[in-house]
């Protein structure tokens, strides 16, 4: 349950937009990004990407203290896009935030422990919301299932929240589901279709696949 | 095998390859996840394949979720046939995946087990893939 620290970064006040200009911010090893909030004007900055990066890594609520033009500032991230394939940032939306001010964010659930033999966990929320400080965010909340039985849950109600945090999602919603795995008849179906394809496959030859109206071919 | 239970219409054109994935990217459900890096047409029999490769490594010990699906038909004209006389007959069901996708997701299982499973099930598959994990890691 450890705390976010402020992560320092120099930014520089972005003065040409669009498409053209921001390919070249990236080409230069910075990401464009916008910061806004408080009923202030938003401001186009670029920030190193390397150490935006590392900053945001594991941690995508991470504090991050802005200099530019003179002045701090600290942020928040509302929303990062990203590359699909290479995983590098594409684009930060960044909002303000002041010291001593609470804010609500979705802080991931870390697992710690294994539930009874036999049993497997699933996690129905894997994000929780939470009311804290915004210079003191929860970066993840553990969560401890060790030897815990089937049928059991753990409900956000349960959860062990950092002090100066609350919970914003309702108490009796599910985290974490303790269930014996079973085939789902689909497994059970299927494994016995694909036997049965694999014998018939020699007298069946070419088969016609998908005749009319898309065949629905059972289940 | 997974095949749509009705269609508008029976035949269709090649579905387009061009760009990448504009969602489904991120690992949604599970911990693990196989995310493609090329574009490929996954054909029903491939996700069953992988499917089944991955089950059985990890003996249904977790969850496997299915992120694509065949939506695609795709036509073929029989051999040694000439041109013309209309659409040949539906072939095979494909899901048209582009770079980014992520197609499998696996959870309840460690991440040595998920990896293995997941080698496997790559192996099925008709393009370059890579093994993702939910906090951003990949193979």
């Amino acid at each position: 349950m450890s705390e976010s620290n402020e992560n320092v970064l120099n930014a520089t006040v972005r003065t040409e937009f669009g498409k053209g200009a921001a390919r070249r911010t990236r080409r230069a090893g910075l990401i464009p990004a916008v910061l806004y909030g408080h009923g202030t004007e938003p401001v186009h900055l670029a920030l190193p990407s390397h150490d935006t990066f590392l900053a945001l890594k594991g941690n995508s609520n991470a504090l991050l203290s802005l200099s530019f033009d003179g002045k701090s500032e600290l942020a928040l991230t509302k929303d990062v896009q990203r590359d699909a394939v290479r995983r590098t940032i594409d684009h930060l939306d960044l909002i303000l935030v002041r010291r001593g001010e609470k804010v609500i964010v979705e802080v991931p659930i870390h697992i710690v422990g294994e539930s009874a033999p036999g049993t497997i966990h699933t996690v129905d929320l894997q994000t929780v919301r939470v009311m804290a400080e915004a210079t003191h965010l929860p970066e993840f909340i553990e969560v401890n299932i060790e030897g815990l039985a089937e049928g059991s849950n753990v409900r956000a109600g349960e959860l062990t929240l950092p002090t100066g945090s609350t919970l914003e999602d309702a108490e009796d919603t599910v985290v974490i589901n303790i269930t014996v795995p079973r085939a789902s008849a689909e497994d059970l179906e299927s494994d016995v279709a694909s036997a049965e394809a694999g014998a018939a496959a020699g007298d069946a030859g070419e088969a016609e696949t998908g005749t009319d109206e898309g065949a629905a071919a059972g289940e | 095998m997974l095949i749509p239970r009705r269609t508008k219409h029976r035949k269709q054109h090649h579905p387009r390859r061009r760009g990448d994935a504009t969602g489904g990217t991120t690992i949604s459900f599970g911990d693990f996840g196989i995310q493609a890096i090329e574009r490929a047409y996954v054909t029903n029999r491939q996700i069953e394949a992988a499917r089944i490769a991955m089950t059985r490594h990890i003996k249904r010990g977790g969850k496997v979720w299915i992120n694509i699906f065949p939506d695609r038909p795709i036509t073929k004209k029989p051999a040694e046939t000439r041109m013309g006389s209309g659409k040949g007959s539906v072939e095979w069901w494909i899901a048209n995946v582009k770079p980014g996708r992520i197609m499998f997701e696996l959870a309840g299982v460690d991440e040595d087990l998920a990896r293995e499973a997941m080698r496997r099930a790559q192996h099925k598959l008709p393009m370059k893939t890579r093994f993702v994990r939910r906090d951003g890691g990949d193979a």
